[in-house]
């Protein structure tokens, strides 16, 4: 297992700096800044952990349906129609009540549009990767029409709600001089504990993991696997919805059109990285946060902030190949 | 005296084991030699040496006396070595003769009336009926062994190696099968049966040669040795004994079923009106080929196939329309057919795996703390060899992975036990210790039933025997409760 993780390292760099090469980059200068971008001082830190933030939680919660067997695409669609719904009901309510009511609101709707894909995989037989990106599309099109019409702010020129009174904003839990931890970064770090505990010591957690594992064999002991794929499917929708209603309420104060920049699908990064260890969902996502936020200071040498992407992309790729090797298989 | 095989000082190393040491075999010619030994001892992999599919490190091969040396099996077929695998290697969509001649066409165009003519000559002085045209998925077990031997014949085979040829098949069948191998002996043709019953070596082969650990532990004319003798050389020690089964059931009925069929899976009735009643105490065993409904049963009785008419219900409660989980917390036990896909979670520890089945058990309440006392148990009661109950249960051998499972399903509380095929991977002793084990559970109170296609175990083990043919449940005559050869006939649905 040490060699495996030592492999990926040096897999890692190599692919970093191959990729940097391609684009003509000076690689020292091009690593050095995006560690100095996203790390270099308190302001560039804080915005690293607001990178981070939601992908904590939406890390959590494709994390959780990989336990159960199901690979969450869809984790980009939930969190859209999250932050959706979230947002007026935090508009309409506001004050405390309206982000907590908000956050509800986030909860059900993502769970409930991750709700389809479970039962068609539970009854149907139908591939959850295949349904969750047909609701991503759903998702992106419909809340586009809702800002763009019904929840269309009146004071706003483009297709967005209006902004969120000052009541309801999440202030951030504490500021020391320009370093900010948001309230929403706590509630993701408690996301993963809660998570890490729930697989490892409940009977509800332990099931979900062997129905993930060997489905026929959870079956033989008694493990009604249906109810667990759509069990797996609400809560790691719900999780995404609430990734939504938190950003909304942390950072954006309203839902607009085009509002995810794809945390649903860096997610996915995160949580294939963080492998068999929930714990290194904190991990993973910084990794995420750091490329995130130092790419886009790679403006500045003229790279375009894509190559992190590819950066990200190759590190998974090498990740899977190295994890997922098949077994020899030895026969006595 | 000339051998027909001759294998000299054979060695084999397989990474850290070594799997053939020395051994030295030979065969006389037109005779039927056995070969056994427990799993693991070695015997496949001499076979392998022999038929050209595995190259030893050292030691010398000759056939009548001249040295040969295989590179692969086409050259050991060549010199006319022929081997029947434990899995059948026909396949059902093909007709029988494209099966017979299928790698030995001998031409690029099949010209069919001169090669049946000569698939009809062999077939007939075997004493076999073929119909070539049909479709091979349509033959029954003994069928496919025929078409298998045959296949060996137009191969002109002269050296025929036979694994476990009766494993399959009902005794009957399997006297049948040894009188046509007997015909073959007498007509010049050497062969060597892979075995693991010792009733078979002493009813129908001339010698017997003993692996155990990769090393020869003896080499007897049949008629030189006794039966336990050989046991305990096969063993390498005291054989446990076998004692006659003793019931001590109730009268008290525990599972009661009517009137019961179930679907298969091509959507065929697998399971057809099946009735039985098990009383408390009671181990019934359940004769039968591979592939007669046992399957389809077991999956209804443990909930993961749904009954398509009929009941049943354990202790007074209908158990068909509960679900699993509440069969397991009323005291259902499985010991699974298919271990790696329905027993275990592979790349979980021994840890991990103690918990499987029993989770909703009081017992298991807290969850980490139970598996962490259970296992240990679990693992001690068939003596699980493992490096570690923290390491991956797949990174056992197949029997210790038995072990753990048959642990596992008698640990805690079994009520009904439903054992499929329980002594799979198993040597001796082992097998003799879980049955044991589940008899204990019955005499506690407990009821059993434990399916195998092997009938001389359920006879050893088992105070009461069923047979299921075709999906229907017979039972012999009470006169021919323990009769061989009668349950024998009810197994091909001949009673």
């Amino acid at each position: 297992m040490k060699l495996k993780v030592l492999v990926l390292f040096v897999c890692s760099i190599i692919a970093i700096i191959v990729s940097l090469l391609i684009v003509k980059a000076n690689v020292f200068q091009a690593i050095t800044t995006i560690f100095t971008g996203s790390l270099g001082d308190a302001r560039k830190l804080s915005g690293t952990i607001k990178e981070m933030t939601p992908l904590l939680i939406l890390g959590s919660a494709v994390y959780l349906a990989l336990k159960a067997g199901l690979f969450n695409i869809g984790a980009e669609g939930q969190y859209t129609i999250g932050a959706c719904f979230a947002s007026l009901a935090m508009i309409a309510i506001g004050g405390p009540v309206g982000i907590i009511v908000g956050c509800v609101v986030g909860v059900v709707c993502g769970a409930l549009w991750a709700l389809p894909a479970g039962l068609i995989k539970a009854y149907r037989n139908g591939h959850e990767v295949i349904t969750t990106i047909m609701l991503n599309a759903i998702a992106w099109n419909l809340t586009k029409a809702l800002v763009s019409g019904p929840f269309k702010g009146k004071d706003q020129p483009a297709s967005s709600t209006s902004v969120m009174p000052a009541t309801s904003q999440l202030t951030p839990l504490f500021k020391i001089g320009e370093l900010e931890i948001p309230q929403s970064f706590v509630v993701g770090l408690a996301c993963v504990l809660v998570l890490a505990y729930w697989l490892k010591k409940t009977i509800a957690g332990y099931e979900l993991k062997a129905t993930g594992a060997n489905a026929t064999a959870a079956k033989f002991a008694g493990v009604k696997t249906k109810q667990v794929t759509i069990k797996a499917m609400l809560m790691s929708g719900g999780l995404s919805g609430l990734a939504g209603a938190l950003q909304v309420a942390q950072f954006e104060h309203r839902f607009y059109d085009g509002f995810s920049t794809g945390y649903g699908f860096d997610a996915l990064g995160v949580a294939l990285l963080s492998s068999s260890n929930p714990y290194y969902l904190i991990i993973s996502s910084f990794f995420f946060g750091v490329l995130n936020k130092g790419g886009t200071a790679l403006a500045i040498l003229g790279i375009d902030k894509g190559i992190t992407t590819v950066i990200l992309a190759a590190v998974i790729l090498m990740f899977a190949a190295i994890r997922y090797s098949k077994k020899e298989v030895t026969n006595g | 005296m000339s051998f027909a095989v001759s294998m000299q000082q054979i060695s084999k190393r397989y990474g850290t084991v070594q799997a053939l040491d020395n051994v030295t075999f030979e065969v006389e010619a037109g005779t039927i030699h056995a070969l056994v030994g427990e799993n693991g001892a070695g015997k496949t992999t001499l076979m392998k040496a022999l038929y050209g599919a595995m190259i030893p490190d050292s030691g010398t091969t000759s056939l009548n006396g001249n040295p040969i040396k295989f590179q692969n099996s086409a050259d050991a077929i060549n010199q006319g070595i022929g081997m029947v695998s434990q899995h059948y290697g026909i396949i059902g969509e093909l007709t029988n003769f494209e099966n017979l001649v299928l790698g030995s066409e001998g031409a690029a165009v099949l010209n069919k009336s001169t090669m049946s003519e000569r698939a009809d000559r062999l077939a007939s002085s075997m004493g076999f009926e073929f119909n070539w045209n049909t479709e091979s998925s349509t033959l029954s077990p003994a069928g496919g062994q025929k078409l298998e031997i045959l296949k060996l014949l137009w191969r002109k085979s002269r050296i025929m190696i036979l694994d476990e040829p009766t494993a399959m098949l009902s005794p009957q069948d399997a006297d049948a099968l040894y009188d046509s191998l007997k015909q073959l002996a007498s007509n010049g043709a050497t062969i060597i049966v892979v075995t693991h019953r010792i009733t078979e070596v002493f009813e129908h082969c001339k010698r017997v040669t003993v692996l155990r650990g990769g090393v020869k532990v003896a080499d007897h004319e049949v008629t030189n040795v006794t039966p336990s003798q050989l046991a305990e050389e096969i063993v390498g020690g005291e054989v446990i004994q076998r004692p006659k089964p003793v019931s001590l059931a109730k009268n008290s009925v525990r599972l009661s079923i009517e009137n019961l069929s179930v679907k298969g899976e091509k959507g065929d009735s697998a399971v057809k009106h099946v009735g039985l009643q098990v009383k408390t105490g009671q181990l019934v065993g359940i004769a039968g080929v591979d592939g007669n409904g046992q399957r389809e049963l077991f999956h209804a009785l443990i909930g993961v196939a749904k009954p398509t008419s009929g009941m049943f219900s354990f202790d007074g409660n209908q158990w068909d329309t509960e679900t699993s989980q509440t069969r397991i917390l009323e005291g259902l036990r499985v010991i699974p057919e298919d271990r790696h896909e329905e027993g275990i979670i592979e790349e979980w520890s021994l840890f991990e795996n103690s918990a499987l089945g029993l989770q909703r058990l009081p017992a298991f309440s807290n969850l980490s703390k139970s598996t962490r006392e259970e296992a240990p148990v679990m693992a001690e009661m068939f003596g699980t060899k493992h490096g570690g109950l923290d390491n991956e249960i797949g990174s056992l051998s197949g029997g210790n992975q038995q072990r753990f499972v048959a642990g596992r399903a008698l640990r805690i509380n079994p009520q009904m036990i439903l054992a499929f095929q329980p002594a799979r991977g198993l040597d001796l002793n082992s097998t003799t210790k879980v049955y044991q084990e589940i008899r204990r559970a019955c005499n506690d109170g407990a009821c059993a039933i434990v399916v195998s296609f092997d009938l001389d175990e359920l006879l050893d083990f088992c105070d009461r025997i069923v047979v299921m043919c075709h999906g229907e449940l017979s039972e012999p005559r009470p006169e021919e409760a323990r009769d061989r050869a009668a349950i024998g006939k009810l197994m091909v649905g001949a009673g």
